[in-house]
C-alpha cells in the first residue's frame, strides 16, 4: 500500500488538473461569496432585493451560508471533476497497460487513488475554510464573532462531505473509462440533490444532506441522516475496487 | 530443463467482431528472443495481454517461470504493451522511479538503477524534462527504459520499435540483446522482419488468431516466406 500511496500522490501533487480544480475551487467560491456580498450593499436597490434575501441575515452568519450553498454544487463538480479524471486517465493515456503484472495490485492502486483523493478532499477544504475567512476580512466583514466559529466548522465538514459524496465518480470513471463518465455520474448527484431538496426529503438523501445540514446550522438534518454519506463512500469504494481487480482491457 | 520464462497452452480468447486469438501454444525460454510477427489484425497484441493477464481466456493457461498469474513474481517482469508507462506531468526520472517502485524494487537501489537506464537507452538530456514536452519517439523510449530497467526474467514488448528513431532501435536492439544473454526470456512483436531477424533465435508467424508456422531468422528471403505462409493459411480457410 505505501507503494501505491507513493505513486498515486507523486502524479497527484503534479497534475495540472488538481492544481487548476484547487485554485478554481478555492479562489472561485470564496470570490462568488464575496462578491454577492458586496453586491447586496450595491446602490442598485433592484439587486440588493434580488440578493439580499439569500445573504441573511447578513454578516458573518449570512455571508457563511451563501458560501455553504456554493459549496454544495460547485464544490461537488470540482470534486467530481478531479475524482473522475484521477481514474478514467489511466484509461485515456494508455498507462493502465502499466498497471497489469505489476508486484503491486490494482485494488491497491485503486485505493490509494481513493486515499489521495480523500487527503486533497481534507486540505483543499482548510485551503477553502481560511480563503472564506481571509475574504470575508477582507470584505468589511470585521472581527470573527464567537458564535460564527461553529459555521466556519460546518463549513469544513460540508467540503470534506461534498468531497465524500462525490465519490460514486470514481466507479463511473473506471465502468465507462472515461472522464465523461465521471462528470456525468457527479451531474447525476447535483439533479438528485436539487430534486430531493425540493420534494422536502433531502435530509434523507445522503447526496443532499450535508448542504442542508451546513446551510441550516445544523437544525433541519440530524446526526443518523449526516452520518449515511459514510455509505455512499464504503459502497463507492466498494464497487470501485472491485472493478478494478476484475478490469480486464477488452476494449 | 530449465523452466520456460513463460509458457502459454490452448489460449482462446475471441471477440464479437470475429478477432482474437484461437487456440495458441506459445512458449520463450530463458535467454531467448522469441518474436510473433503478423498483419494487422493478426492477435499479436491480444495474445500480449493474455499472456500478461490483461485479459482473461476463454480457455487455456499461462505459466511464468512455471507459476500460474497468482503465483507469479511480477516483479521479475517487464513489459510495454500499446502504450508506455509514462505521465505527461513528471519527468522521465520520475516517471522511471514510479516503475521501479511499481515492480518492487528496493528504495536504495532505484537512483543508481535508473541513472543505469537512462544512459543506455540515450534518455540523458530529457532525463528532467516534463514526458508530456517529449516526442513520442522519446516517451516509447522512456517506456523502454521502465520496462527493461529492473532486469526482468522475462521482457514482453508489443511493437517496441513503433516510433523510434534509427539509434533508438540499436539502442533497444542491444539492451534486449545484453539481457537475454544474462538468461532473460523475451517475446517481442513486430511488423519488422528484418529487425526481427537480427534479435530472435525463434519467429513465429500470427494469422487469424493461430501460430501458422515459424521463420528461419537466417531466411535469406523473410519477407517472400512471411507472405507465403499467410497466403497458404487464407487459401486453407
Amino acid at each position: 500500500m505505501i507503494t501505491g500511496l507513493v505513486t498515486e500522490s507523486t502524479k497527484f501533487v503534479r497534475a495540472t488538473v488538481v492544481r487548476a480544480t484547487t485554485v478554481v475551487m478555492v479562489l472561485g467560491i470564496s470570490l462568488i461569496c464575496s462578491s454577492m456580498l458586496q453586491a447586496v450593499h450595491t446602490a442598485d436597490p433592484q439587486l440588493a432585493a434580488k440578493l439580499g434575501p439569500l445573504i441573511e441575515p447578513g454578516g458573518w452568519a449570512g455571508y457563511l451560508t451563501v458560501a455553504a450553498q456554493v459549496t454544495g454544487a460547485a464544490g461537488l463538480l470540482g470534486y467530481g471533476v478531479v475524482l473522475s479524471w484521477l481514474f478514467s486517465r489511466e484509461f485515456a493515456d494508455g498507462t493502465v497497460t502499466g498497471l497489469f503484472a505489476v508486484p503491486v495490485s490494482r485494488p491497491t492502486i485503486a485505493t490509494a487513488k481513493l486515499l489521495v483523493y480523500l487527503a486533497w478532499g481534507v486540505a483543499s477544504a482548510v485551503a477553502l475554510a481560511l480563503a472564506l475567512v481571509l475574504f470575508g476580512l477582507a470584505g468589511g466583514l470585521g472581527a470573527l464573532p464567537a458564535d460564527v466559529v461553529p459555521a466556519i466548522g460546518r463549513q469544513l465538514a460540508l467540503t470534506v462531505l461534498t468531497a465524500v459524496i462525490a465519490s460514486p465518480a470514481a466507479w463511473a470513471a473506471t465502468v465507462g473509462r472515461s472522464v465523461l463518465a465521471g462528470i456525468g455520474c457527479t451531474i447525476g448527484i447535483l439533479v438528485v440533490a436539487q430534486v430531493t431538496v425540493v420534494a422536502g426529503a433531502g435530509a434523507w438523501i445522503p447526496f443532499a444532506a450535508p448542504a442542508l445540514w451546513a446551510i441550516s446550522g445544523g437544525a433541519d438534518v440530524t446526526t443518523f441522516q449526516l452520518a449515511l454519506v459514510v455509505p455512499i463512500l464504503l459502497i463507492s469504494a466498494a464497487l470501485t475496487l472491485r472493478s478494478w481487480h476484475r478490469l480486464q482491457l477488452d476494449r | 530443463m530449465a523452466e520456460h520464462a513463460v509458457e502459454a497452452r490452448g489460449l482462446i480468447r475471441t471477440f464479437d467482431d470475429g478477432t482474437g486469438i484461437r487456440g495458441v501454444d506459445l512458449a520463450v525460454t530463458p535467454g531467448e528472443v522469441h518474436a510473433l510477427v503478423g498483419l494487422n489484425g493478426a492477435g499479436k497484441s491480444t495474445l500480449m495481454r493474455l499472456v500478461l493477464g490483461m485479459l482473461a481466456p476463454t480457455a487455456g493457461t499461462v505459466t511464468i517461470a512455471g507459476r500460474g498469474f497468482e503465483q507469479t513474481d511480477w516483479s521479475r517482469v517487464g513489459h510495454l504493451v500499446e502504450y508506455p508507462l509514462a505521465y505527461r506531468e513528471l519527468t522521465c526520472r520520475q516517471n522511471l522511479v514510479l516503475g521501479a517502485r511499481l515492480h518492487g524494487v528496493m528504495a536504495e537501489e532505484i537512483v543508481r538503477m535508473v541513472d543505469a537506464t537512462i544512459a543506455e537507452l540515450g534518455l540523458s538530456q530529457y532525463a528532467d524534462r516534463r514526458t508530456g514536452k517529449l516526442s513520442l519517439g522519446n516517451r516509447q523510449r522512456l517506456g523502454l527504459a521502465s520496462a527493461l530497467q529492473h532486469n526482468p526474467g522475462l521482457i514482453v514488448l508489443d511493437e517496441p520499435t513503433n516510433t523510434l528513431d534509427p539509434a533508438g532501435v540499436i539502442l533497444l536492439r542491444e539492451a534486449l540483446l545484453r539481457r537475454a544473454d544474462v538468461g532473460a526470456g523475451i517475446l517481442v512483436s513486430s511488423h519488422h522482419l528484418d529487425e526481427v531477424a537480427r534479435i530472435a533465435q525463434r519467429i513465429s508467424v500470427l494469422n487469424a488468431g493461430r501460430i501458422i508456422g515459424t521463420l528461419d531468422p537466417r531466411g535469406v528471403d523473410l519477407e517472400r516466406s512471411f507472405f507465403e505462409l499467410v497466403r497458404r493459411d487464407d487459401v486453407a480457410a
